[in-house]
């Protein structure tokens, strides 16, 4: 070997000990997956239009570290945002149709009785290094928007939902976080499902329409 | 020489084997037992997870299951998870039934009620606690020649089963189980943890008294 390539190899072993040394630091990086049941509820006979907007169907959260201390994290839930609220609103309504574009005020939607958007507003978490409290916890905020077939507004209103999981002797931040980020989107689902027709606008509206009786309204 | 070695290594899986010591007391309280066991029936059990500073955990529930189980093969034990998953969104910790009495508005759900009745689900069992660690002292150095020094700390565990009979929608027992115990680890060269099995203990005491309760072997 010259001392050229001893120089270059030298060199490269250095660069890559960097390498794994900054990727080492790098951010906790959870792409959230989980399984997510079908909800056990007769569905409303209303067939629905959904479209997930980038905000919504590419989420992802970051937040970085304040101190040296602490690792940022960075968590990508819309893949799983997608796949919970495709089987929630399946199991919710008799039909449901995927829009290929965010409707336009006045424009007619065929052959759906309402059209649903929804969106993140917000996400924050805490782990027990911020809480001293042995839970990873996860909260998210949504926002949602229905329109009716004529892409009229009907109702816009807010919901939270919350996850939590106990820390694990076996299980690292990013599976707990990851866990938590399914409970929360698991408790999102429980929550706009049994609430659904007790939002007040949309429940005069799904009266108005036929997808509800007086005997359903909770 | 080779006989020392055996000596040495002999009292190491022994130290290994022995577990530290743990005290725990169990408090029942029965209303009304099955006199001839739950037949074909099934029984759920479930953790509370509606506290915000900690979780009963997923696994001390598996544990109790298993223990039933184990000991009555007659007695049918559903899985927590999968029960979550059949019944949701109903049974999540911003949904679940908190007392018998909720149960009647759960059953005026048809799905739900059909669901109930094809699991056949006799009694639900809820357990709510948690195993937490209760503080530690002792210094331990390790470099690569080994690891010397002494660590201790405590667990603290605290659960209570509330037995609730799922067709007469009345609570019917409370089993409580408290358990404490030391774990060591004492390090010359090679670490050795003296782990004390408080939530194992936890289990078994609680796990008894719901198998005498649901049984007719016992």
């Amino acid at each position: 070997m010259t001392s050229v390539d001893r120089h270059f190899s030298v060199h490269l072993l250095a660069a890559l000990l960097l390498t794994g040394l900054l990727v080492g630091c790098g951010p906790a990086h959870v792409v959230v997956e989980g399984n997510f049941p079908p909800p056990l509820i007769e569905p409303l006979p209303m067939t629905l239009g959904v479209w997930y907007g980038d905000d919504f169907a590419k989420h992802e959260f970051f937040d970085e570290a304040a101190s040296g201390k602490e690792s940022s994290l960075f968590v990508s839930t819309g893949a799983a945002q997608v796949q919970m609220w495709d089987t929630l609103l399946a199991g919710m309504f008799t039909r449901v149709v995927h829009l290929q574009a965010r409707p336009t005020a006045g424009q007619s939607i065929p052959n759906v009785d309402a059209v649903l958007l929804p969106h993140i507003e917000e996400l924050q978490y805490a782990i027990p290094a911020h809480t001293n409290v042995n839970v990873y916890e996860i909260w998210m905020r949504y926002r949602f928007e229905l329109l009716d077939a004529q892409s009229n507004p009907v109702a816009q209103w807010t919901m939270t939902s919350y996850g939590k999981t106990p820390t694990a002797l076996l299980q690292g931040a990013e599976a707990a976080v990851n866990l938590a980020a399914v409970m929360a989107l698991r408790d999102a689902g429980a929550n706009f499902s049994t609430n659904f027709t007790a939002v007040p606008a949309l429940a005069n509206w799904l009266r108005d329409n036929n997808a509800l009786t007086a005997a359903d309204t909770p | 020489m080779r006989r020392a070695a055996f000596r040495t290594l002999a009292l190491c899986a022994g130290i290994l084997l022995l577990p530290a010591c743990v005290t725990s007391t169990v408090d029942q309280e029965v209303y009304n037992e099955p006199t001839e066991g739950i037949g074909e029936d099934s029984v759920v059990i479930l953790g509370r997870r509606h506290a915000s500073d900690y979780e009963t955990e997923p696994d001390f529930v598996t544990c109790v299951g298993d223990y039933i189980a184990s000991g009555d093969r007659s007695i049918t034990v559903i899985d927590e998870l999968e029960f979550l998953n059949a019944v949701y969104p109903w049974f999540e910790p911003r949904t679940a039934p908190l007392h018998p009495a909720d149960i009647e508005r759960l059953l005026k759900q048809k799905p739900v009620a059909a669901k109930m009745a094809a699991l056949r689900v006799e009694y639900m069992i809820w357990l709510d606690g948690s195993t937490e660690r209760t503080g530690g002292s002792g210094s331990m150095a390790c470099s690569l020649g080994g690891c010397f020094g002494f660590g201790t700390w405590g667990h603290d565990a605290n659960y209570e089963a509330t037995i609730w009979d799922f067709t007469d929608q009345a609570e019917v027992g409370q089993v409580n189980t408290s358990a404490t115990g030391q774990s060591y680890m004492p390090a010359v060269i090679v670490p050795i943890p003296i782990i004390a099995p408080v939530q194992g203990t936890a289990c078994d005491g609680i796990g008894q008294q719901l198998l005498e309760f649901l049984s007719s072997k016992y």
